[in-house]
């Protein structure tokens, strides 16, 4: 636990210290600002749904840009080695850097949490699918930091991480499109494997435990597949 | 002496490549150990697997009766290690970075200030404590990876490569300071240059190509080294009067060609020998015609190791 303090500590301040981070959270801003601006006007209506896949859009782009350096950077300065040779564990590694891009994302979430507030503010709106958008949203970003960590995992460097894994990322998003063309179970497996088929009800207001499950397991497969990366060979 | 690192049959494989092979040795306390090798000879293979980066395929690697794979964590906390080139984090300060360290390290919140400070102090990082690392020289660089190295005051030092890039005021440096740092601890260093192992070590590993071809004592070639001299006079009373200069170590005539007078080879303790054996030859009556300190050719020897592995491959 000392370990992953100390390390967790380290990480935000490398992410805090950044330019990327500012830059990232500023871009965010100003487009989720638009966004949310434009459907208020639009629509006319107390509900934040568009808003939320527009951010789950962009956190398909931003997030592998937040991870891309948690490994590959420290396996391209030889830092890792440094790491892996004191008495940490591999999971305490892992689970820092994770951590440390969480607090990044959730503080992203928070910030958006104003339009939230507006809505509060200047309407009624219905506070359920709000509640559960924000925590779709917070899954969807932890699953994506998850895979993001997994792929700078595997390599030195950073472009190559943040490319691939907002290739799987994309990929995963919208794989339930190929499903209608596969024959049964093949089509309900791959339609299970889609991002958006389980953050949808999340936006909507529906939590299903199948849909957290979901978001866990990937979660747990993209820590694993980071700790993977690290063992000793 | 006790051994603190016991490698035995150690054997790495990358792949279809096999990078180290076999290869067996010790390494007692306070004993500073080189492994000598061209490059891609496994030098750092070896130390990596003894820092636990890497695991052996086959053969086992002991550091103070820890294995490296079954009691990792254990092990590791008996090693300061310091990569090749030095990998810091560049962002952060001198102070903060050793105070990480430490930390991870397991040092308690009551002892890390004090092993931060005798690590900046030992490693002349003092006015550096809050200069960012990035902005630092080579060779400060080199000096604060050593030092977080020694948080914890582990009983085994690895230092890979730890000459390297810098300048040869800075070489000269390092060298006094993994001397200095010997005898308190076990050293094991890596080079591929000669004469930098010569100096620091006091035994050297040569490895071919992941094998071992040798281990060799190179102090005794350090600290006397051999004389070569030749002397006119009679060969039984010259050969008296160098035997019974202090610090000889044994006395042996190489070469007497036709009339000219013969060579003699002294093998001496020390450096200043060769300073008595002058003077007791010239107030003996001799003719010293000429003096020559030979110290031990290590890399006669490597060429003579490697030359006759590649004989017996080829």
């Amino acid at each position: 636990m000392r370990n992953f303090v100390t390390l967790l500590v380290k990480e935000e301040k490398a992410i805090f210290s950044s330019p990327i981070a500012f830059a990232i959270v500023a871009v965010y801003l100003l487009l989720m600002g638009y966004t949310f601006t434009l459907m208020l006007f639009l629509n006319r209506t107390a509900e934040l749904v568009r808003v939320f896949f527009q951010a789950a859009v962009l956190f398909l782009l931003i997030v592998p840009v937040i991870t891309m350096r948690l490994l590959a950077e420290e396996r391209r300065n030889g830092t890792l080695e440094i790491l892996l040779t004191s008495p940490v564990r591999e999971i305490e590694i892992v689970l820092a850097k994770f951590a440390a891009s969480l607090t990044l994302l959730g503080l992203m979430l928070s910030l958006t949490a104003v339009d939230a507030i507006v809505l509060g503010v200047y309407a009624d709106p219905d506070w359920g699918p709000i509640y559960s958008g924000f925590l779709g949203l917070l899954l969807l970003a932890a699953a994506l930091a998850a895979i993001g960590l997994a792929v700078s995992g595997l390599t030195s460097n950073q472009i190559v991480a943040a490319v691939v894994a907002m290739g799987v990322g994309i990929l995963l998003w919208m794989i339930d499109s190929i499903g209608y063309l596969l024959p049964d179970p093949f089509d309900t497996i791959v339609t299970n494997l889609s991002l958006v088929a389980h953050f949808t009800p999340f936006a909507t207001g529906a939590v299903f435990l199948s849909d957290l499950g979901f978001f866990l397991t990937v979660i747990l497969v993209g820590l694993l597949v980071s700790m993977r990366t690290l063992a000793r060979r | 002496m006790s051994a603190v690192i016991v490698a035995e049959q150690l054997t790495k494989w990358y792949g279809p490549r096999l990078a180290v092979d076999h290869v067996s040795f010790t390494v007692g306390a306070g004993e500073i150990m080189g492994l000598l090798g061209p490059n891609g000879s496994g030098k750092t293979t070896i130390l990596r697997i003894f820092t636990g980066y890497l695991r052996p395929s086959s053969g086992t690697a002991r550091i103070a009766g820890l294995d490296v794979v079954a009691d990792a964590p254990a092990a590791r906390r008996r090693v300061g290690y310091v990569p090749e080139d030095a990998p810091l984090y560049l962002g952060m300060g001198v102070r903060e970075f050793l105070i990480f360290m430490g930390r991870l390290k397991g040092l308690t919140r009551a002892s890390l200030g004090a092993a931060v400070d005798a690590a900046t102090e030992r490693l002349r990082l003092g006015p550096m404590r809050t200069a960012q690392i990035g902005r630092l020289s080579r060779g400060y660089r080199q000096r604060v990876a050593i030092a977080q190295a020694l948080l914890g005051d582990p009983p085994l030092l690895i230092l890979d490569e730890p000459t390297n890039g810098l300048d040869p005021r800075q070489i000269i440096e390092m060298r006094e300071l993994i001397r200095s740092l010997g005898g308190e601890r076990t050293i094991v260093v890596t080079s591929h240059i000669l004469g930098e192992i010569q100096r620091v070590a006091d035994r050297v590993a040569i490895l071919l190509a992941g094998q071992l071809l040798g281990v060799h004592a190179v102090r005794a070639s350090r600290e006397g080294g051999r004389l070569r001299l030749r002397i006119r006079g009679e060969e039984e009373r010259v050969s008296a009067c160098l035997a019974g200069v202090p610090g000889v170590a044994a006395v042996r005539l190489e070469s007497q060609r036709g009339s000219s007078p013969p060579v003699y080879l002294v093998d001496a303790e020390h450096p200043s020998v060769a300073e008595a054996v002058a003077g007791a030859v010239i107030t003996a009556g001799f003719g010293l015609l000429s003096l020559e300190s030979m110290p031990v050719d290590l890399e006669a020897l490597f060429l003579k190791l490697t030359g006759d592995r590649a004989e017996a491959g080829g």
